[in-house]
């Protein structure tokens, strides 16, 4: 992110700044600049309104507090059997007050931006401190505003502005590909999602940040029948991109891959149960990374004391070969942001360099907590009904010294995972899961047999420092992940190279 | 602006929308109404570490035009900007393609409302002051912070009251309002080398009455931590699986997921054609419950509208019905059910938990899952698990890293015993399962 001047127009500029107030501008008083005023627009309130809602929020005291307003359209449709079986189009419309203390959280919010109702909020949220007034921001600065060029996901055409007649092609041509791509396909199911979100965070000191972030996925799924037997499966793309991301050659990608792991599961069996090496493929299987060390790295966890990574900063964890980072600033990824959900702009977070753990994932508590001058950039929310936490945005590992080839050679009987739907980890005890539901065995360094849908567990760090080889093919994965924690999901990314874990408990079946 | 105090207001609000996407040019509508507000208070280690607020109202609109169907939602309930959202509304829905499936439920449906006081509603509850939930999360938190080992010990009080209101232009009219409140506790411990166990429990209910007593999920939370400390990774073999009455809604989700219209009408349901064939243990009685008083999941009428009432899904073993909403009914040509599930009763049989591991003697106690997935058309699965090994009809050494594999029909084939002492502080009511012959993988 490079800094520069802020100004406030819309659409205005990216400006990075990680220190207030210098090199910041003053805005300028609402009635003037209404016209070019993107959160006036977008949330019909003005700077003095602004100004008595967080003296209100600060009245008791507070060592932060913020308004995060919100403004979310979004639409989905789905097709099956030919035939739009539903649209969905809803308006999310709201603003979440914080009052931080320390540790400690007040919160609250209200959908309704009326006066009377954000004063009634910033109350409920106030009533956590106990201490003398803050004072109210003097003046505004313009901390971090969106770019007319920059920016990690700008789209030519916001969602909003596309109507629903560009969608249905594109729902509908799926469809029909992946109908047309075997004869045993039965039924085919396409589910479109689209989302224009835009924010606006205002803190206690004034700092004012913006954002627009675009989200659309296409879900396809798949069911084939070969004469009693039936089997289904699915592919699916996710990304902050716009209509024109979804190129013929992308939507035949999608339907070919649901395909084929579909048609492929007819001949997959479970695979036999017990400890085995594991090679993760390229892309998706960096759901490891997630559930193996990433959550155990959201530093709200470490300063509560809950995380098996607690006491192990620069300590090794795994072989020299291994990086592993959380990046929030990769162009159009699903996890990027251009500023977090606590107004910091994001950044590359090391979390583990050359086989050290480096630096935990923090918000604006936990940086405060471990007496650092800022966060990584990891606070983020659901939807301004949530409070921020600190949370992944694209974790991968950086490409290894081996190649796919010599680590499927090395493995005399294993597995390789290549599809996953999902995964889980316990932050204290380590063990953390995932779900393969596409892999193949491998038999003398060969691959052999499909296998399917079996769970693998192991323990976050005995798997990293188990992570014996590591290729030079690392790519993120384009599916539409979402992470869950404390009940909010925020959308993430994941890579990997191809990686072996020389042992992992791969759930199987005895015969 | 409608408040929840008043479910008239949300009814209006209902009414009028219906009546607006009528001028607006829809043939026919749906509209729903509804408003919550919840607390929720956290307390770790003695220190209130976070109060949460939530006021929020949605109305949303499934609009019927020209043969195709579009559903809205917005947090704008005011009648100006309503009339504006439903006019766009009715446009869009113009823009896609007729979908003859497409209807509003037959009114027959909506009549013969039971009348029965569910008694969703606890008046104590809604007027609790926010010091009594303080007070309370700190109770449970006193006796599980500071304790011998414990690292970190967090507990939560949520409780909340809504209203919703639901009105069609077919002649459905009907809302509801109730309280809910739930308690739970969680405990991190300090084990040999880097590993911090952790135990929770939590419990919800319409009524703060009808909770365990709060001590009690705050001693249960440490005691479950406490049973993690030293455990290991299981071993690979196949035995008797003792699930936790906890920990039997995850096997049961599973087994239900495919018993949907939808999952039977694309192709993904093992139970699809299988209506009245006993494919489990005989041993397995499921029943949905959505008239219970107090329950959590209690209604009189189900998301379309359909006048609810209890229906078997499993009887003895056999499958009874199938959860078919009207758009799914119509493609498959039957009669519509409901479309989803309210209370879920497994049927008990006799013993505890105690009696249970002793008379399985060996085998795998299962206190809760991790991660894992199933698959609905074939029925395959694979769960990860933590529990305890069952020696001699006792429970033994905490166990870890292992997964049970298999398929979904035939685990439940091998569904030996049913206990007699059910959860029902929740939407499932479950008693303790025991499973002869199942596949575990560990070391």
């Amino acid at each position: 992110m490079t800094a520069g001047t802020a100004m406030l127009t819309a659409p205005a500029f990216l400006v990075g700044c990680g220190s207030r107030p210098a090199r910041t501008a003053t805005v300028a008083p609402a009635a003037t600049a209404a016209p070019d005023n993107p959160f006036l627009e977008w949330f019909a309130i003005d700077e003095a309104r602004l100004r008595r809602v967080l003296a209100e929020l600060g009245a008791r005291g507070a060592d932060r507090g913020e308004l995060y307003f919100q403004h979310t359209r979004s639409n989905s449709i789905s097709m099956e059997d030919g035939l739009i079986s539903s649209a969905h189009a809803h308006v999310d419309l709201g603003v979440g007050l914080r009052v931080v203390v320390g540790d400690q959280v007040g919160y609250a919010y209200t959908e309704d931006l009326g006066e009377e109702a954000m004063i009634a909020a910033a109350r409920s949220a106030a009533a956590i401190a106990h201490g003398g007034a803050s004072p109210a921001p003097g003046a505004f600065t313009a901390a971090h505003l969106l770019s007319k060029s920059g920016g990690f996901y700008r789209l030519e055409v916001p969602w909003s502005d596309v109507a629903v007649d560009r969608k249905l092609p594109i729902v509908r041509r799926v469809a029909e590909l992946a109908k047309a791509g075997d004869p045993a396909i039965d039924k085919v199911s396409v589910s479109w999602g689209d989302e224009d979100e835009r924010v606006l965070i205002v803190d206690l000191d004034g700092r004012m940040s913006l954002d627009r972030r675009p989200m659309t996925s296409l879900y396809v799924s798949v069911t084939a029948a070969r004469g009693e037997d039936k089997q289904s499966n699915s592919s699916n793309l996710a990304a902050r991109q716009g209509v024109e991301w979804y190129t013929e050659e992308r939507l035949a990608k999608v339907a070919r891959e649901a395909v084929d792991r579909t048609l492929v599961l007819f001949d997959a069996r479970q695979p036999p149960a017990g400890e085995l090496p594991v090679v993760l493929a390229a892309g998706a299987s960096g759901i490891l990374l997630h559930e193996a060390i990433g959550h155990g790295m959201e530093a709200d966890f470490n300063r509560k004391n809950t995380s098996i990574y607690a006491d192990m900063i620069g300590k090794v964890v795994a072989p020299e070969f291994v990086t592993i980072v959380d990046d929030g600033t990769l162009p159009h990824e699903r996890g990027a942001l251009n500023v977090d959900d606590e107004g910091v702009p994001t950044e590359r977070t090391v979390l583990v360099d050359h086989g050290v753990l480096a630096s935990y994932l923090h918000d604006r508590i936990s940086a405060k907590h471990y007496g650092l001058s800022r966060s990584t950039g990891s606070g983020r929310r659901e939807s301004f009904r949530h409070v921020p936490l600190p949370r992944m945005r694209c974790t991968t590992m950086l490409d290894g010294p081996h190649t796919r080839e010599e680590i499927i050679a090395s493995v005399e009987k294993g597995v390789v995972a290549e599809t996953f739907t999902n995964g889980q980890v316990q932050i204290g005890a380590g063990d953390f899961t995932f779900y393969i539901k596409n892999g193949w065995l491998i038999e003398n360094g060969k691959i052999t047999a499909p296998i399917r849908d079996c769970n693998i567990i192991g323990n976050g760090p005995d798997a990293l420092r188990r992570v014996t080889m590591a290729a030079d093919d690392s790519k993120l994965d384009t599916g539409g992940w979402t992470c869950g924690k404390d009940g909010q999901g925020v959308p993430v990314s994941q890579g990997l190279p191809t990686v072996l874990v020389d042992r992992l408990t791969v759930g199987g079946t005895h015969g | 602006m409608a408040e929840i105090e008043d479910l008239e207001a949300l009814q209006e609000r209902a009414a009028v929308a219906v009546d607006m996407a009528q001028a607006a040019g829809a043939e026919h509508a749906w509209a729903s109404a509804h408003s919550s507000r919840s607390i929720q208070c956290h307390v770790r280690d003695g220190v209130l570490e976070r109060m949460q607020h939530s006021h929020s109202r949605q109305l949303s609109v499934d609009l019927y035009v020209d043969g195709r169907y579009f559903s809205h939602s917005t947090s704008d309930l005011r009648d100006e900007p309503l009339r504006a959202f439903m006019a766009e509304a009715v446009e869009l829905t113009r823009a896609l393609q007729p979908d003859p499936f497409r209807s509003l439920p037959d009114p027959e449906l909506y009549r013969g409302r039971a009348s029965v006081d569910l008694d969703g509603l606890d008046e104590g509850l809604a007027s609790m002051d926010t010091d009594t939930r303080v007070e309370l999360c700190q109770r449970m938190n006193g006796r599980i912070a500071g304790k011998p080992g414990v690292l970190s010990a967090t507990s939560v009080v949520s409780d909340g009251r809504f209203g919703s209101a639901h009105a069609s232009s077919n002649g459905f009219e009907g809302g509801e309002e109730g309280t809910f409140v739930s308690t739970s506790a969680s405990v991190t411990l300090q084990d040999e080398g880097d590993k911090r166990p952790e135990g929770d429990m939590g419990a919800a209910a319409r009524h703060l009455a009808d909770l365990p007593d709060a001590d009690w999920i705050a001693d249960e939370a440490l005691a479950r931590a406490r049973a993690r400390l030293g455990a290991s990774k299981g071993p690979t073999k196949t035995t008797t699986m003792v699930v936790d009455r906890l920990a039997a809604g995850r096997l049961l989700g599973a087994l239900l997921a495919p018993a949907r219209g939808w999952a039977v009408q694309q192709g993904r349901s093992f139970w699809a054609e299988k209506l009245g064939q006993g494919l489990v243990s005989k041993v397995l009685t499921l029943t949905d419950e959505p008239l219970l008083p107090r329950a959590m999941s209690s209604r009189l009428f189900d998301g379309e509208g359909i006048a609810a009432r209890p229906r078997t899904l499993i009887q003895g073993g056999a499958l009874r019905s199938l959860f078919i909403d009207t758009y799914y009914a119509r493609k498959l040509g039957v009669a519509p059910t409901t479309g989803g599930s309210s209370n879920l009763v497994v049927k008990p049989g006799k013993g505890d938990l105690a009696a249970l591991v002793a008379d399985a003697r060996e085998g795998v106690y299962v206190t809760s899952w991790l991660g894992g997935n199933s698959d609905s058309t074939s029925g395959e699965f694979s769960l990860g698990l933590r529990g305890h090994l069952i020696e001699k009809g006792k429970l033994g050494a905490p166990v870890g890293e292992m997964n049970v594999t298999g398929n979904l029909l035939e685990l439940f084939s091998r569904l030996v015993k049913v206990g007699g002492d059910p959860w029902k502080h929740g939407s499932l009511h479950s008693p303790t399962l025991v499973f002869e012959g199942v596949s575990f993988s560990g070391a």
